[in-house]
């Protein structure tokens, strides 16, 4: 009898007490208790500190009843030491505790770039809350300038916005998916570097006159563009890095030709020169068949790169006279087609070699596989030789049909 | 004599349970770690040679059928080698099994409970072993057995999911830090191989002793595969793991499974999985436990013990002063405890016992031929 009762009240105290010990985490993470972050951006301040910026969505602003009304975003900015510094303060300001497990961007002022963002990297992986899949954006504007202007045009949410951003890349090549989770693995990797998303502002103080900034449609990129509208945040380009230091920028064309290298576009729309008409262009859309294949060789203390590459493509562009049912009219497009891809890949290549010297690519790493040992690797220092590697791009394009039209 | 006896699935899942166990904290890190770029072929390596060992333990075993490793000191060196032996495995199990609690409690409350004290995330753990304790060890070992399979599954989804962020070319140098690094010190590897020290204790546990080396080298064999299937997941995604320490790394890879914008942010499922896998582990390390302390103290009924051995645990689990030393005991001590304890002590141990059943069979064969 008393052995039963004792039992009950120990089961009874038992429970208690875990209930008291598990609620503290519960409401700390109890979301009435939070404030959800959905990109942050990171400046240099006056004092040369850290200028924080957090961008907040007001979850309950966003009705269920689909209105066409945007959900608000709110701004907040705030000087500090360090992220985690800047994240307490920014705390005690708003009253509730800065939740960043729905940070989708990571924007840094091209500044701080070029400073180096080894810590402030090393500081948001060691936080539980960051996504690796969180991207990073690196900003010709200043971080806080970019987020004000980051609007969503065609949703009413601006999580779903910086969801999708990115995702033009797959069909264009312009731009790339560059996360945190891959910068802070190129960033240790002694046989790749980072890069991260090119951002910037459409400059649109002045009315469109139909001028650009670019010389053409391919060499566009964060703001440089050619975009006229509302002003609104952009992403064309790459920016990249060596070790964790900004040294350079690729345009739309390079980012195109990172993204081919690296496989991740699954097809894009190239001009390339009319073989029949001087001064006159075809546009291509072109489908890489397989993945791009890259050997590396070190011929005297140099690497030797060749890259395979091979297409399918249509042409998407019509004019008056074009007869796209000849076969020798089709091979003589794969033919521009071939070399046009080859020098564009081959001016790339040597850009991030000559002038950055960073291996984005990832070449290192298949360079790897020359070596038996890690020592012999490090030992080779590839991140070093990279700059005075050579490159043999081969491009195997097959240009089918044209579209609807065959003949005109 | 034990009465609860499990079939052969359930034992291999037990021993795979042992294996499963340190793979959700830190050991496909740890391997990394000693033989970097090689650790596949390393763990072939080691794995082979852990099928070996299991081959003798498992020829040796058999010259003594029915009785584990505790019996089998007896009959060597008596009442006081049975004693030692009983000992020594007691302190093993224990030690190594409230490190690892330790351990998995540090990273749960690193990434789920920040705001709770470590102690009650530790005490809930224990409570459930108490409760569990008093379930035969057959109810523990087909739970077990239909946790194990979760735990696979979950594992190769990992690696399914994760397949798109892989690198292969990520293996290469093939031999890492060298030729000497991968095949001899990369031996600690074997320290892996934990899940060999439950062998010496199944024998009077099966209910089928005929399949025993069915048994013993399957689960040697999946647990290679096991193994492999996770230092795969982690070389193939991570390259800055060899050059960083981070908690939990199969849990860092499964933050990177995303399926489009509607799937994600599944890694709290396979958490949920492995809990319920480490409170399996627990409860049959300290099954174990008792049982080899029922043995040598030749007490009738072991569950008053079972809050002493509950509240053992806890207070070894809390020991350690930081993660720091937790972390250092779990990849450093508890590969040397295992190569000692189960590799080189019971080996040994088996050997001299053979030795002595073998001296005895040629006297009474001499004795005999004598009259």
């Amino acid at each position: 009898m008393f052995k039963k009762l004792f039992k009950k009240i120990f089961v009874i105290i038992l429970i208690i007490m875990l209930l008291l010990a598990f609620s503290k985490s519960y409401s700390t993470l109890n979301i009435d208790n939070l404030s959800v972050v959905v990109a942050m951006g990171i400046d240099v301040s006056d004092k040369n500190r850290l200028q924080i910026s957090f961008q907040f969505t007001n979850p309950s602003s966003v009705s269920e009843s689909g209105t066409s009304e945007q959900a608000p975003s709110i701004i907040y900015s705030v000087d500090a030491s360090s992220i985690s510094s800047g994240i307490n303060l920014i705390n005690t300001y708003i009253g509730k505790s800065v939740n960043l497990s729905h940070c989708k961007v990571i924007t840094f002022s091209e500044e701080i770039a070029s400073r180096g963002i080894s810590d402030e990297i090393y500081t948001l992986i060691n936080d539980t809350q960051i996504r690796p899949s969180t991207n990073i954006v690196i900003s010709k504007t200043s971080a806080r300038y970019y987020l004000e202007h980051s609007k969503p045009l065609f949703e009413n949410l601006i999580t779903k916005y910086y969801e999708v951003f990115s995702a033009s890349g797959s069909y264009t090549g312009f731009t790339a998916n560059a996360t945190i989770g891959d910068f802070f693995d190129s960033l240790i990797c002694h046989s790749c570097e980072p890069y991260g998303i090119l951002g910037g502002v459409t400059n649109n103080s002045t009315e469109y006159t139909g001028s650009t900034n670019s010389e053409n449609d391919s060499t566009t990129k964060s703001n440089a563009s050619s975009l006229s509208g509302q002003s609104t945040a952009e992403n064309t380009g790459l920016a990249v890095f060596k070790n964790d230091v900004l040294v350079g920028e690729l345009n739309s064309i390079e980012t195109l030709c990172f993204s081919i290298i690296r496989n991740q576009v699954d097809g894009f729309l190239i001009s390339v020169p009319n073989p029949n008409k001087a001064n006159s262009y075809i546009d291509l859309h072109v489908t890489p068949l397989v993945t791009p294949k890259v050997k590396v060789d070190i011929l005297n203390g140099t690497p030797y790169i060749t890259i395979d590459c091979r297409f399918t493509g249509r042409i998407y562009s019509m004019e008056d006279g074009a007869d796209y049912l000849d076969n020798d009219m089709l091979n003589q497009i794969s033919n521009c087609c071939n070399s046009y891809l080859e020098s564009i890949l081959t001016e790339y290549l040597y850009k991030t070699s000559k002038s950055l010297s960073s291996d984005i690519n990832g070449f290192g790493k298949t360079a790897r596989n020359i070596f038996l040992t890690l020592d012999e690797f490090y030992d080779y220092n590839w991140s070093e030789k990279y700059k005075d590697s050579f490159f043999k791009v081969t491009v195997n394009s097959s240009i089918r049909s044209s579209s609807l039209l065959t003949e005109s | 004599m034990e009465t609860s006896k499990i079939t052969a699935a359930e034992a291999i899942s037990i021993v795979l349970g042992i294996f499963v166990a340190y793979t959700l904290v830190a050991l496909p890190r740890s391997m990394l770690d000693a033989t970097k770029t090689a650790t596949l072929i390393n763990l072939i390596y080691v794995g082979i040679i852990a099928l070996l060992i299991t081959f003798l333990i498992y020829k040796l075993l058999i010259k003594f059928p029915g009785s584990d490793i505790v019996d089998i000191a007896e009959y060597l060196g008596g009442k006081t080698l049975k004693t030692f032996i009983g000992m020594v495995f007691i302190f093993y199990f224990l030690f190594s099994s409230s490190v690892l609690l330790r351990n998995f409690c540090e990273c749960l409350k690193i990434v789920y409970y920040p705001m709770t004290s470590l102690i009650f995330i530790i005490l809930t753990f224990i409570i459930v072993i108490c409760i569990t304790l008093h379930h035969r060890f057959s109810s523990i070992a087909k739970v077990n057995l239909l946790i194990i399979p979760l735990v696979i599954i979950s594992i190769i989804f990992l690696f399914i999911a994760n397949m798109r962020n892989f690198s292969l070319d990520n293996i290469f140098p093939i031999f890492g830090d060298g030729l000497f690094n991968t095949f001899v010190t990369g031996l600690g590897n074997l320290g892996a191989f934990g899940g060999i020290t439950l062998l010496y204790f199944l024998p009077p546990y099966l209910k089928e002793p005929q399949k025993m080396k069915k048994i013993y080298l399957t689960s040697i064999i999946l647990g290679t595969i096991y193994f492999l299937l996770c230092v795969s997941i982690i070389l193939f995604m991570f390259i800055s793991l060899m050059y960083t320490n981070q908690i939990m790394p199969l849990y860092s890879a499964a933050r990177y499974i995303e399926f489009g914008n509607f799937f994600q942010r599944l890694e709290s499922i396979f958490l949920l999985i492995w809990i319920l896998q480490m409170v399996c582990y627990l409860a049959i390390v300290a099954k174990i436990s008792l049982s080899i302390f029922k043995k040598i103290t030749n007490i009738r009924n072991e569950k008053p013990l079972i809050f002493v051995f509950g509240l053992l645990i806890f207070a070894i689990s809390l020991l350690p002063k930081n993660y720091a030393v937790s972390k250092f005991i779990e990849d450093y001590i508890y590969h040397y405890m295992v190569i000692i304890v189960s590799i080189v002590l019971g080996v040994s141990l088996l050997v001299l016992a053979y030795f002595k059943k073998r001296k005895k069979k040629e006297l009474k064969a001499d004795v005999q031929k004598t009259i």
